[in-house]
């Protein structure tokens, strides 16, 4: 590889991070292939282990939930913008409660292997439609959010070597998606779980080890941390005020309200982290692992808000971004400014580790929807063997990871966080409203849920197109071209109450169902039924 | 959260106990049932939306009131930031109360009406679930240690 100007990494750390990475995958994919199911069974392929202890969900759980993004993003992001960035972290953990309290007990009680299995049993009338409707949905979110991963590592790998050549960036996707189909294709769910909780210890020890690292440098002292942080943003106290990225006008603070609303209904919709609530066979294990990872979530924002402003305070502002625009090297240059060569590596992998794992988990996730949902339930009707099925499983998960691929090597110039963001959006508008009535509204009925999933794919995607994401601004896609008539560059205020309403709309003008249905889908929801 | 009013922390109900339903037996129609579900439901509803509402309201008030969240409390520490620390707070006093409410509220309950819901389908009144469940034989065998 070719060390150009802009590396920020020096040579040391550059060979001890591929010798930790090549480590990892190696452990964990002889792991995936020791622990892979072997039986073709698809409630094993799909669940993995259901015997797990909670600490060990939890784990698992909060390396789903936590991508690369919150890790270099939004550590960058507080290292550029202050206060906007620390609003950023603190969304992630309120969107955690979402899960805990409404999602994560009704959904396992009624679920079976995927959210089309929850939705079936509530509206067996018209299951089909609704099925492929979400099934399409689940697809979108997730590619979309595998693209934002992928394109993650080719920006993760310019701060090695600089801006790579085409084929380094081509062999970079390459490698990365192929580790990635084997885990999700080969190890099924227990091989997605095993790097998950991997991914999950290294993620937090390392976070917390860092912001230590940091505190100790300010001597324990937050306002000498918040201090130097000011001093060395070239922005005085306005570093610690709102408004910094999104204060220039009215327009820009609503967009912050969506974008913070997408992220808080968005992210506890992700399909990858509703899949992993479904696998405990007791409610008590669910809840307890449940709130490990709230526990988990909540240090790792934390810790990661004292590294951004530690990047600040240490290494500076102007320095950040010079390196990288957007704030993503400011966890590395921090770590190499704390802790050397030894630290890099370490970040630089553990990084890595977290994109590999986050993309896995959405593999598997896309791959169930389509194995289950479209092929068992919709095209087979109910009919198809578990080998069957569990084949067409392999097979997707490979298909989406070659889709994947090629989309991320398409757009890999765009900018992470905004594909994330826009998966978010879309996950936020299609899912949720979809989610919530199921569970708790009597009169919800198939054709709502067809006209909700429908509807918020498509109001989100649309308004997504007629943003200054795609078009108008010197940084969208399109920059020459000007047909951004949609003000914000994220959908969810409007996207998100408009797939709610559609879903009350369709089913207050259709046949509602039948009533013991609700009266039975709810009893299970909330008494449930502990296997054992 | 405050407490609720309504009251059935005490014994879980006995099968014998309940009153003879119309139709057909269900667990829906159990009056324990019936007020376990509205005071989840109202648990819930308060809770998400003091948790999720608390933090928009504060993200709201950090766009369009700068001037009340840039008072200083003590050095650096404004009061947006010291609201966002709160945050965290607001959430863990949340889940606090969320596993107190399950453990005297809603488990107990949920335990009698288990063996309700299995006294009523061994009588063959109730309705199975309507989507059988995967058969619990391939669960048997011992799992490795992941």
């Amino acid at each position: 590889m070719v060390t150009t100007g802009a590396a920020v990494v020096d040579r040391f750390s550059l060979q001890l991070t591929l010798i930790l990475f090549l480590s990892v995958v190696v452990v964990t994919l002889f792991t995936a292939l020791l622990t892979a199911p072997q039986r073709d069974e698809i409630g094993e392929f799909y669940l993995g282990n259901r015997t797990m202890s909670p600490l060990r969900n939890g784990l698992a759980m909060c390396g789903d939930y936590l991508s690369a993004a919150t890790l270099l993003g939004s550590t960058g992001l507080v290292a550029l913008t202050g206060y906007d960035g620390l609003l950023y972290l603190c969304g992630t953990a309120v969107a955690w409660m979402m899960v805990l309290l409404l999602i994560a007990e009704p959904l396992r009680n009624a679920g079976r292997f995927t959210l089309g299995d929850t939705i079936a049993l509530r509206l067996p009338r018209g299951q089909r439609p609704v099925r492929l409707a979400l099934a399409v949905c689940t697809l979108a979110i997730a590619t979309l959010y595998l693209v934002a991963q992928l394109v993650g590592s080719v920006a993760l790998l310019t701060q090695f070597t600089g801006e790579p050549s085409a084929t380094t960036r081509t062999l970079c996707v390459v490698v990365i998606g192929t580790i990635v189909i084997v885990y999700a294709a080969i190890g099924g769910m227990p091989g997605a779980t095993f790097i998950q909780v991997v991914k999950a210890v290294m993620l937090i020890s390392g976070v917390t080890v860092t912001a230590v690292m940091v505190l100790h440098r300010f001597d324990w002292n937050p306002d000498a941390l918040l201090a130097a942080a000011a001093d060395h943003s070239g922005e005085g106290t306005r570093f610690l005020e709102p408004g910094l990225r999104y204060g220039a006008s009215a327009t820009s603070k609503l967009d912050f309200f969506s974008l913070q609303l997408a992220i808080v209904l968005g992210l506890a919709a992700l399909p990858h982290v509703m899949m992993r609530l479904l696998a405990p066979k007791q409610v008590a294990v669910l809840r307890t692992s449940v709130v490990w990872a709230m526990g988990l979530v909540s240090l790792v924002c934390l810790a990661a808000g004292v590294l951004g402003l530690g990047a600040t305070a240490i290494v500076g502002r102007d320095a950040i971004a010079q390196t990288d625009r957007k704030g993503d090297a400011a966890v590395l240059l921090l770590a190499q400014d704390l802790g050397g060569g030894l630290l890099t590596a370490l970040l630089s992998c553990l990084a890595f580790v977290t994109l590999l794992a986050v993309a896995a988990g959405l593999t598997l996730a896309a791959a169930s929807s389509l194995a289950h949902d479209l092929y068992g339930e919709v095209i087979r009707k109910g009919q198809a063997k578990e080998t069957e099925e569990l084949a067409v499983a392999r097979l997707s998960a490979a298909v989406i990871g070659v889709l994947g691929m090629l989309l991320a090597l398409i757009a890999w110039g765009a900018n992470t966080a905004t594909l994330a963001f826009l998966a978010f959006a879309i996950a936020a508008s299609a899912l949720p409203p979809t989610l919530v009535y199921t569970l708790f509204w009597r009169h919800f009925t198939a054709q709502g849920a067809l006209l909700s999933l429908c509807g918020g794919l498509l109001s989100s995607v649309l308004l997504v197109v007629f943003s200054p994401v795609v078009s108008s601004t010197p940084s969208s896609l399109y920059p020459s071209a000007d047909f951004a008539w949609f003000p914000l560059q994220n959908p969810g205020l409007v996207s998100i109450p408009a797939g709610f309403l559609l879903g009350w709309l369709g089913s207050v003008l259709t046949r509602p169902e039948m009533p013991e249905n609700y009266a039975d889908f709810e009893v299970r929801t909330l008494v449930g039924i502990d296997e054992t | 959260m405050s407490r609720h009013s309504l009251g059935f922390g005490g014994p879980p109900p006995h099968p014998e106990a309940t009153p003879p339903q119309a139709e057909r037996p269900t667990v829906a129609h159990d009056p324990a049932y019936l007020s376990l579900r509205h005071a989840h439901r109202r648990f819930g509803v308060k809770a998400t939306a003091t948790a999720v509402g608390g933090f928009l309201l504060y993200v709201l008030l950090s766009s369009f009131t700068p001037g009340l969240m840039n008072r200083s409390l003590s050095g650096h520490l404004t009061l947006g930031l010291a609201l966002g620390l709160g945050q965290f707070v607001l959430m863990a006093v949340i889940v606090w109360r969320y596993l107190v409410h399950l453990r005297t509220r809603v488990t107990p309950v949920v335990r009698g009406l288990r063996g309700l819901a299995r006294h009523h389908e061994a009588t063959g009144g109730g309705r199975g679930p309507a989507h059988p469940e995967p058969p619990a034989a391939p669960y048997d065998r011992g799992y490795r240690s992941w």
